[in-house]
């Protein structure tokens, strides 16, 4: 487990350099590059099919990139030590887009089993550790009940618990708000924000809800799907207004491309690589 | 590596002018075992007496702000509380007390409720099962009503479905029935043949692999092989459709799920059950001919000779009469099974469990029925 009041080194935070995301020889992503600064929340974002989700599961080592490097910290993810691997994996809690909780367990076993698998706890401080985290995500007193028994927005709170269980570093959310009514959504990124602040947590979603976005972002990057670049990178605040590209203001805007274009001037389409770094 | 702190230095329980206090210090990441919050609370109440004071949990010689303190304030916070003790914070590094006002206690509604009354949950028991004896007679009734619907293709199913069920039940299922019944039928006729060898009765080997595989062991053993390879994967596959709403999605459409996707299952297993049966009580006479050949010398044509006197075609009849029963309860138990999984992961594997475990037992329980009633009418 890591400790609250973290000492940063000089390149900490995810940096991602020149990666190129493929599927045999067909190219999802060409050269991303980005930074996620340390405690704050970086939004990946684009139409679907651009290749998000892809994107998150490379930096959640569940893929391997056809180019580039990923380092955490300054670790890098794809290192050859299996152990150093291993260490880096447990310092990130990813909550599924489907939130993949086991379904044969319940929720208490869902969060209690990272702490039986990957730390020395006693089984009643993992009694206490689970019913703190289902608490902080607001389902105390909920470690008996099924997945099955839980509403949508209930089971990705519980997703989020049982990302959280090992306190990690850097959380990665997969549309996390996906499916869910407006207030629902709402409270879940009050949440998400919340658990950034007080647990000092990198936090990297995948998401294409605008709401979402303009509310918990505090940078951001625009995967294009044809271009198959990233072609902005920013608060998407600032995006929505004067982005260099008209797809990207289309989509925070929701407008098609072509009223977009009308109202701003044409923007030019070339695809650029993201200036970060 | 961190020498793990003794538990003195990490906590210790203060009583001040009869207020209870827990003091909280050292470095929590290297301890290795900390006290449970059961026991701090305990220790707490005793240490607080009578007063009415609250309790304080204090943080000042706290080294680092490890998740481990926030969990265990949260906890023994709660604990007090649940006592009705009020409890003040004192000293904790910020991202503690903000941990442990993000996290919000159980609502009062939570609590999970009394335990039933037994007679109630024996109703509820035999609610559901009666439920579920309904759904079933009711399934066995559509089967009567859809079929003649199929047989003069007005039945809302693709013949496509229904090629690849048949394939799947009878070309797919060949090579397994093939190596089950050649071997129970060398075995029969092994066992036959050291037996009836002893009485100089060898050449009654082919009665005994005859009857018993024509009238019996090829049945059988098809139907098991069916509900492990057949009865497991429509469950597994309607189970999964279910979970996915895909058997909502046929409702939607105006498409009746049972003409749809139990229907062609059932109609393809009742028809490649009996072919099957015909082709395993084959292959098991065959073996028990490949035995007498090689333990007992009796020739192929003798063997042959011997079955054509011995075995009735009454004993092939009821076999064959057997597999299409097993074949109708192979199915209607797989997609009834099927369709009524939960939704989730976990229900798809229980739903193919379920059906190989019914089916056998249908099975076995089939074959005991047509036992007493070919006794009775002395066939």
């Amino acid at each position: 487990m890591a400790v609250l009041d973290r000492t940063r080194p000089p390149d900490s935070g995810v940096v991602v350099r020149d990666l190129t995301l493929a599927y045999g020889s067909t190219v999802v992503q060409h050269e991303l590059s980005f930074h996620v600064r340390p405690a704050s929340i970086f939004v990946i974002m684009g139409v679907s099919g651009c290749g998000k989700s892809t994107l998150l599961r490379h930096m959640i080592d569940l893929e391997q990139a056809a180019q580039g490097d990923i380092t955490f910290d300054g670790q890098r993810l794809w290192t050859e030590n299996v152990a150093e691997r291993r260490a880096l994996q447990r310092r990130i809690g990813v909550l599924f887009q489907s939130t993949a909780l086991w379904s044969s367990m319940t929720v208490g076993e869902n969060v209690g089993l990272p702490l039986q698998l990957h730390t020395r706890l006693s089984a009643a401080e993992i009694r206490d550790q689970v019913a703190f985290k289902l608490a902080l995500v607001g389902l105390a007193g909920q470690e008996s009940r099924m997945p099955s028994e839980l509403s949508g927005g209930m089971q990705k709170r519980a997703g989020l618990a049982r990302a959280i269980a090992l306190d990690p570093d850097y959380l990665f959310l997969d549309e996390p708000s996906a499916g869910l009514d407006p207030i629902t959504s709402q409270r879940l990124d009050s949440l998400i924000m919340n658990l950034r602040d007080a647990l000092q947590l990198s936090v990297i979603a995948v998401t294409h809800e605008l709401p979402s976005i303009f509310t918990i972002a505090d940078d951001s990057i625009y995967l294009d799907n044809e271009s198959r670049r990233a072609i902005a990178h920013g608060d998407p605040r600032a995006l929505a207004a004067d982005a260099e590209h008209a797809r990207v203001r289309a989509f925070l805007n929701r407008q098609s491309v072509d009223a977009s274009t009308r109202a701003e001037g044409d923007g030019p389409e070339s695809p650029a690589r993201s200036e970060v770094l | 590596m961190p020498q793990s702190a003794s538990h003195s230095q990490l906590y210790r329980i203060e009583s001040r002018n009869g207020a209870a206090a827990l003091v909280l210090g050292g470095d929590w990441g290297g301890a290795s075992r900390l006290p449970t919050s059961q026991r701090l609370v305990a220790e707490l109440v005793a240490a607080r007496g009578d007063s009415e004071a609250p309790i304080t949990i204090e943080g000042h010689d706290l080294e680092s702000a490890h998740p481990r303190v926030a969990a265990l304030v949260y906890a023994v916070s709660q604990g007090l509380r649940s006592r009705e003790i009020a409890v003040a914070f004192t000293g904790l590094p910020a991202s503690v007390s903000s941990l442990v006002a993000l996290a919000r206690p159980p609502a009062a509604d939570a609590a999970p409720g009394s335990r039933a009354h037994w007679l109630t949950r024996l109703g509820a028991v035999g609610r559901n099962r009666m439920e579920a004896f309904t759904r079933a007679a009711e399934m066995v009734g559509n089967a009567f009503v859809a079929t003649p619907r199929l047989s003069v293709g007005k039945a809302q199913a693709r013949w496509v479905d229904f090629m690849a069920l048949l394939r799947e039940t009878g070309a797919s299922s060949l090579p397994v029935v093939t190596v089950v019944n050649l071997l129970i039928g060398a075995v029969l006729g092994f066992v036959g043949a050291v037996q009836l060898a002893a009485f100089g009765a060898g050449l009654y080997l082919a009665d005994l692999v005859g009857i018993a595989v024509a009238r019996e062991m090829a049945a059988i053993m098809t139907a098991f092989i069916m509900a492990g390879r057949i009865g497991a994967t429509f469950a597994a596959h309607l189970a999964t459709m279910e979970a996915n709403e895909e058997i909502d999605a046929l409702r939607m459409i105006g498409v009746s799920p049972f003409e749809f996707l139990v229907l062609p299952r059932l109609t393809a297993l009742t028809l490649m059950m009996p072919l099957l049966f015909l082709y395993a009580a084959a292959l098991g006479i065959g073996g028990g001919m490949i035995v007498a050949d090689l333990v007992l010398d009796t020739s192929p044509a003798s063997f042959l000779g011997r079955l054509q006197d011995a075995v009735a075609a009454r004993h092939f009849v009821i076999g064959f009469v057997k597999a299409v029963c097993f074949g109708i309860l192979i199915a209607l138990a797989s997609c009834y099974l099927g369709m009524r999984a939960g939704r989730n992961a976990a229900e798809v594997g229980r739903a193919a469990t379920r059906t190989v475990v019914v089916s056998i037992i249908g099975i076995i329980v089939i074959d005991a029925i047509f036992a007493l009633c070919t006794n009775a009418l002395g066939v």
